[in-house]
């Protein structure tokens, strides 16, 4: 006789609504439903709006992805409009979404994946009272750290996109923001001060030590060389995955995507991520570790499963529509997510998925062995840092010596064009057709449609859901085993009301006495 | 880091109408003549990424949204540890009011600023939102106030002395 519960959850520290139904048979997981639970509608917001409207309202999709949205709008603008972006604009661009991107990934390291392992469920855990002191909300010691250490060095996108978030300063041609000298110095300064706490409390080395680590073999050989490196945070995460059995859940459908990231400027010192491309982040998409190259036209999205009304099958995000429809069809619609579908294949992205599409050693050697996990996963996103501080750096010097921003591209009066870049948490697009001035269609698939999304026209699972299925729970009450897996994508379903309510009914509160 | 003493902070989204509360007020504020010591910030969904402006700051008056302090459309006054009880310890992207207000002690890198929230629960009438900013500037400009003023009254008063 086999035991069956249904577990109903909303989770928490992801972002925005996520509703997760997983059913649980003998003490593991046998399905999972996940279900975003706010209609967006950024779509229809942009409909009818001037062709540049886009540059200051996809920014408002996601208050922790700004800059990436930003970014692909003005890329899909800039292929509209033919723009060269001169190298200094592409630098200035790419500065600051490298800096988004390496403040999120200690956030969600230690402000949201981390803080499980001050779970109760670990107490016999032998590093469980250390993970308290490093982790505990509100005060453990890399809590602490990491809003210091990010705040400051969001300041650089402040200065260079004249405010954090919500930037607005990329427009198709380039950037509008021309930082003097005392700003690139300065920015700089905030860098290496990064960088410092970066190395030392992080990796437990320098960066350039880090990168030299080629499989898991070395990864092991590190960890026991020195004991700065045992008490970093990477190698306190590996000493506490490894009893945790990390390696062992979230595994996935094994496809990974990335739609690649900063082109390079035509006069740099910065290397591509892959020989010959133009990219320090390559595209691509890859089944396990085998790569292949990424095409555009094989991204659809399905709303079968999805409170949209039905348009005859899978859609090109171009001829796409984003049409509420939450009656009818009961039990099949669960989500207000679309799914979408490289090839007709759910496939992850993020920082996992750029290191095995880029063909990074280290995590090409781990996924061969064990494919995607928990650990990999979250391996990928604590030590992405270590992969663009160099280039980031670079940049900003380079900056110093070139003051060619923006090059005008003319008036944009029709049209259509895409713009692709990766986001924090993974591949972000915009598909946009201008007509008379005006946007006429605006699709967005941000990273999280990919991870969160539901189930496709032939009922295949979405990225989560698929990768929750097999995960062994021992306390259904407190299952601490399904929070790492959906944390370890990093899940962001956009912000929606914010506000502090106090618990139970209205009744006296301690104010404060008035002049 | 702000270079003025006091920082009346707006929170929330005007494109929703149980969270438009801080915008509102923030219209109404724009209106007005301000002092020169004091900045008028549109906080919008900032969150944690408002450590930057509070910090440096001698008082900071914030306007959000409350739920559950008093009957709705009443405005309400508290200091930072009321706007926290018995508020669950989570943390989204942004990590919200909440999360900023909770992590301020350990984490502000100047001294602690003097920090009042006031607000009111939908639904909330016009002239509910000129008398929390009356408010705002009241506390803003005001010298009487401060946390070792704090004092217990009965939310079916608010707003009173």
């Amino acid at each position: 006789m086999h035991e069956k519960t249904v577990l109903q959850m909303p989770v928490n520290r992801v972002e925005g609504d996520l509703d997760l139904k997983v059913e649980i048979a003998d003490r593991r997981v046998a399905n999972a439903w996940c279900s975003g639970t706010m209609f967006r509608g950024f779509e229809q917001i942009l409909a009818g709006r001037g062709a540049l409207d886009g540059l200051v309202i996809t920014p408002r999709v996601c208050g922790i992805c700004g800059t990436a949205h930003l970014t692909a709008a003005s890329r899909a603008l800039d292929s509209i409009a033919g723009a060269e972006v001169p190298d200094s604009g592409i630098r200035l661009r790419n500065v600051a979404l490298m800096v988004e991107h390496i403040q999120s990934d200690v956030r969600h390291g230690f402000l949201m994946f981390m803080p499980d392992f001050a779970n109760p469920v670990y107490r016999e855990h032998p590093l469980y009272e250390e993970a308290v002191r490093r982790y505990e909300p509100f005060r453990g010691q890399a809590v602490l750290e990491t809003v210091r250490e990010t705040k400051n060095v969001l300041e650089i996108v402040a200065t260079l996109g004249g405010q954090w978030p919500h930037s607005s300063y990329m427009v198709p041609g380039g950037v509008v923001s021309v930082p003097g000298q005392s700003d690139l110095l300065q920015c700089i300064h905030l860098l290496r001060r990064y960088r410092q706490w970066y190395e030392t409390r992080v990796l437990g080395c320098e960066i350039a030590r880090w990168n030299a680590i080629r499989n898991a073999s070395d990864l092991n050989s590190w960890l026991v060389e020195k004991e700065e490196h045992r008490q970093g945070e990477i190698g306190f995460f590996l000493r506490f995955a490894e009893r945790a059995g990390l390696d062992a859940i979230g595994k996935g459908h094994g496809n990974f995507l990335s739609f690649g990231s900063f082109d390079l400027p035509r006069e740099t010192q910065v290397k591509p991520g892959r020989p010959g491309e133009g990219q320090l982040v390559p595209a691509g998409f890859a089944r396990g570790t085998r790569v292949e190259a990424f095409d555009a036209e094989k991204i659809e999205e399905h709303v079968s499963h999805s409170w949209f009304r039905d348009s005859g099958g899978p859609r090109h995000p171009f001829d796409g529509e984003t049409r509420p429809y939450a009656s009818g069809s009961e039990g099949a619609k669960y989500s207000w997510a679309k799914a979408p579908r490289y090839d007709s294949a759910p496939a992850e992205t993020g920082p996992l998925a750029e290191a095995v599409i880029a063909g990074r050693p280290l995590f090409v050697d781990l996924v061969s062995k064990s494919g995607p996990n928990v650990f990999v996963r979250e391996l990928a996103r604590l030590a992405r840092p270590a992969a663009l501080l160099d280039p980031l750096e670079i940049w900003l010097r380079e900056i110093l010596g070139d003051g060619d921003f923006y090059s005008p591209p003319g008036e944009i009066t029709e049209g259509v064009g895409a713009g692709f870049t990766q986001a924090s948490r993974g591949a972000l697009g915009h598909w946009v057709k201008i007509e008379d001035r005006k946007i006429v269609h605006y699709q967005i698939i941000t990273p999280t449609a990919w991870h969160a999304s539901p189930r496709d026209d032939a009922g295949i699972r979405g990225v989560m859901e698929e990768a929750l299925v097999g995960t062994a729970v021992k306390d259904e009450q407190n299952p601490v085993e399904i929070g790492h897996v959906v944390r370890s994508f990093d899940a962001c379903l956009v912000c929606t009301v914010h506000s502090i309510s106090k618990r139970g009914t209205p009744n006296s509160a301690r104010l404060l006495q008035l002049v | 880091m702000s270079a003025k003493n006091t920082v009346i902070i707006c929170v929330g989204n005007r494109h929703m109408n149980d969270d438009d509360l801080g915008p509102r007020v923030y219209d109404s504020l724009a209106r007005r003549e301000i002092p020169g010591d004091v900045s008028l910030i549109d906080g919008g969904l900032m969150g944690l990424n408002l450590l930057g402006i509070v910090e440096g700051a001698g008082r900071v008056v914030f306007i959000d949204v409350l739920q559950g302090f008093a009957p709705p459309g009443r405005p309400v006054v508290l200091d930072r540890a009321s706007a926290l009880e018995e508020r669950p310890a989570s943390y989204g992207h942004n990590g919200g009011l909440t999360y900023l207000l909770r992590m301020l002690p350990a984490v502000c890198q100047s001294d602690l600023p003097e920090i009042a929230l006031i607000g009111a629960e939908p639904p909330i009438a016009p002239e509910c939102v000129d008398e929390i900013a009356d408010m705002a500037m009241s506390i803003a400009t005001g010298e009487r106030y401060g946390r070792e003023r704090s004092t217990t009254i009965d939310a079916a008063q608010p707003g009173t002395p």
